[in-house]
């Protein structure tokens, strides 16, 4: 296969051709964006570069470009010049920080094309500051000039226009919960048992990932299991069940929003009691801790993950689990935006060890692990993809350490970058979601009639 | 972005190996494409049915199908799907039939 350099890149033509209006309109943009925790944020580094080491993009590359204290330069500096040009005195404030479409070339190539958003360098930075959000800040202020890239764009773009990010019509979604319903009933022998749609008043409303219902629905056919054999009251929406939102990763605080609004539409149209994102880490991240901030109104109800709620049910009895089924040894990715960004931790290692037999963690783990790379919207941005592919060796190598022959792992995002890295790197192991070893090991008990 | 040559035509590849211009399928393509994308050496009437569907669909719809549909159609059960196309619905069979990267986290 051979390479050629792309004559006329669209994308890249539109960068190089930006009037100085929308420049303008971008810097404005950068402005609104800067409160006292930003500027705070912006005047703090001091060079350490203790960062470096933290971000698989540089340990892999070892290139300047991909460094958190350059990319969080690239974004001071423009900070600096805005200083000047308002008569601040700001350190080194002559700065050749003007914002010109060089700028926004090498913010779009290191902050969209270098970086996931894992938030680790964020932990590691000895002033703690808070590099990935300085980073999503920039992503907002280009995303209001429409620079998001494609891929990316795209798939903010479906979900905003058509209700999920896949643009899955509703008829189509129907049709494969009714699929999946008579799979559900051979599985568990039960020609009662189903995946309830729009039913009103229920205690939990559930969320999937596009993907699942699109290309992989085992694993929405795996959480049914799990929930029928707790008996637990629950539904899926017809119209709003997209449990992703991109516009995390784009930047787009209205688009952002919105998403995350209409799952509280759907929750209040159903009257359910408690909203479950489904397993995603960034669906987590955006809409139990982002979408606050995004959204007008209060939430007057609980916003849990579904490993939460499989955590309950092993330890308060209300499901049985035969580890025994499980011999083969398995270890466990977390997901930066579930784990490091999202708190939720020792829940899925007591659900593994009581699901599997051999349970191994990976080194580092929990609050510390690597991104497996395919976080910040990296999967959709095509242009990347090889940038993607080669950071995820850090990964590959820790997952070929533990010996496991399953990874399992709570997030869609991180499964098809593992299944990616698993042809890539030869790893020769299954991947999985939390629910679908779960559903392995459930001991179905026949339920009174 | 890269480029493969068959018989003379000169493929467009995305940095995913997706093609390009979808109007430059065609079945011998497809046999290309799966080498490259899934290490196929032949493609089997089990390929050629998924592939054939998705390839339809696309065409009439501008979207890839569902696997629902593609098993319904096909009469494959979803497993010989994977089986089939160990890169998956979507980086496997639609990038063989020459659809372009679905959006989402594929
Ligand atoms: S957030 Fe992650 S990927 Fe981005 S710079 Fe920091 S460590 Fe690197
Ligand atoms: S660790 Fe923090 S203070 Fe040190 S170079 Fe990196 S960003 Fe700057």
């Amino acid at each position: 296969m051979a390479s050629d350099k792309d004559p006329k890149d669209p994308y890249l033509e539109r960068i190089r051709q930006l009037k100085p209006g929308q420049l303008e309109s971008a810097l404005a943009s950068f402005k609104r964006l800067l409160d006292h925790k930003t500027v705070a944020n912006l005047q703090s580094c001091v060079n350490c570069g203790l960062c470096a080491d933290s971000c698989h993009y540089f340990l892999v590359t070892g290139e300047t470009e991909a460094i958190p204290a350059y990319k969080l330069k690239l974004v001071t500096s423009v900070f600096r010049k805005l200083l000047s040009l308002l008569g601040g005195l700001a350190r080194g404030s002559e700065g050749d920080g003007a914002l010109d479409s060089q700028m926004v070339e090498k913010w779009i190539d290191s902050l969209y094309g270098r970086c996931t958003l894992c938030g680790r360098c964020t932990l590691n930075c000895t002033m703690g500051i808070n590099i990935t959000r300085l980073i999503r800040i920039a992503r907002t202020t280009l995303a209001s000039i429409d620079l998001v890239p494609p891929g990316l764009q795209s798939t903010v773009t479906t979900a905003v226009e058509k209700g999920n990010n896949m643009g899955i019509p509703r008829e189509e979604w129907l049709d494969t919960l009714q699929w999946l319903s008579e799979e559900l009933q051979m599985e568990v022998g039960d020609h009662k048992a189903h995946l309830p749609v729009d039913k009103p008043g229920t205690k939990l409303l559930y969320t999937v990932n596009p993907r699942e219902p699109k290309f992989f629905p085992l694993s929405l056919l795996a959480t049914a299991k799990i929930f029928y054999a707790a008996s637990e009251s629950w539904t899926v929406s017809s119209d709003y069940y997209d449990v992703t939102n991109y516009g995390l990763y784009s930047g787009d605080d209205g688009a952002a929003g919105l998403l995350s609004s209409r799952l509280r539409e759907s929750m209040v149209e159903l009257g359910a009691k408690t909203l479950i994102l489904g397993e995603c880490g960034h669906g987590y991240n955006s809409n139990r801790w982002e979408a606050p901030e995004w959204l007008v109104a209060e939430d007057k109800f609980q916003v849990k993950s579904i490993i939460q709620i499989i955590f309950d049910y092993i330890r308060q009895g209300h499901i049985k689990l035969d580890p025994s089924r499980i011999q083969k040894r398995v270890t466990l990715h977390d997901p930066c935006n579930l784990v490091r960004l999202g708190g939720i931790i020792e829940e899925q290692r007591f659900i593994l060890r009581n699901a599997v037999t051999d349970f191994v963690e990976m080194s580092p783990n929990r609050e510390k692990n690597y991104c497996c790379g395919g976080g910040g919207g990296q999967l959709s941005m095509t242009r990347y993809a090889k940038r993607r592919l080669e950071t995820g060796r850090i990964k590959a190598d820790q997952i070929r350490k533990t010996g496991a022959k399953i990874v399992v792992t709570p997030c869609h995002n991180c499964i098809d970058q593992l299944s990616e890295l698993n042809r890539e790197y030869d790893l020769k192991v299954e991947i999985k979601t939390v629910s679908e070893v779960v559903a392995d090991a459930l001991v179905i008990e026949k339920k009174e009639k | 972005m890269s480029h493969l040559d068959v018989s003379g035509k000169k493929l467009m590849l995305n940095e995913e190996g997706f093609l390009i211009d979808p109007n430059q399928w065609d079945r011998q393509v497809a046999e290309v494409l799966a080498k490259a994308a899934e290490g196929i050496d032949k493609l089997t009437p089990e390929h050629w049915a998924v592939i054939e569907f998705i390839r339809n669909y696309y065409l009439e719809t501008n979207l890839a199908p569902m696997v629902r549909s593609i098993c319904k159609t096909t009469g494959l059960p979803l497993r010989r799907i994977y089986e089939l196309f160990p890169a998956g619905p979507a980086k496997g069979a639609c990038k063989i039939a020459g659809l372009p990267k679905p959006d989402g986290c594929v």
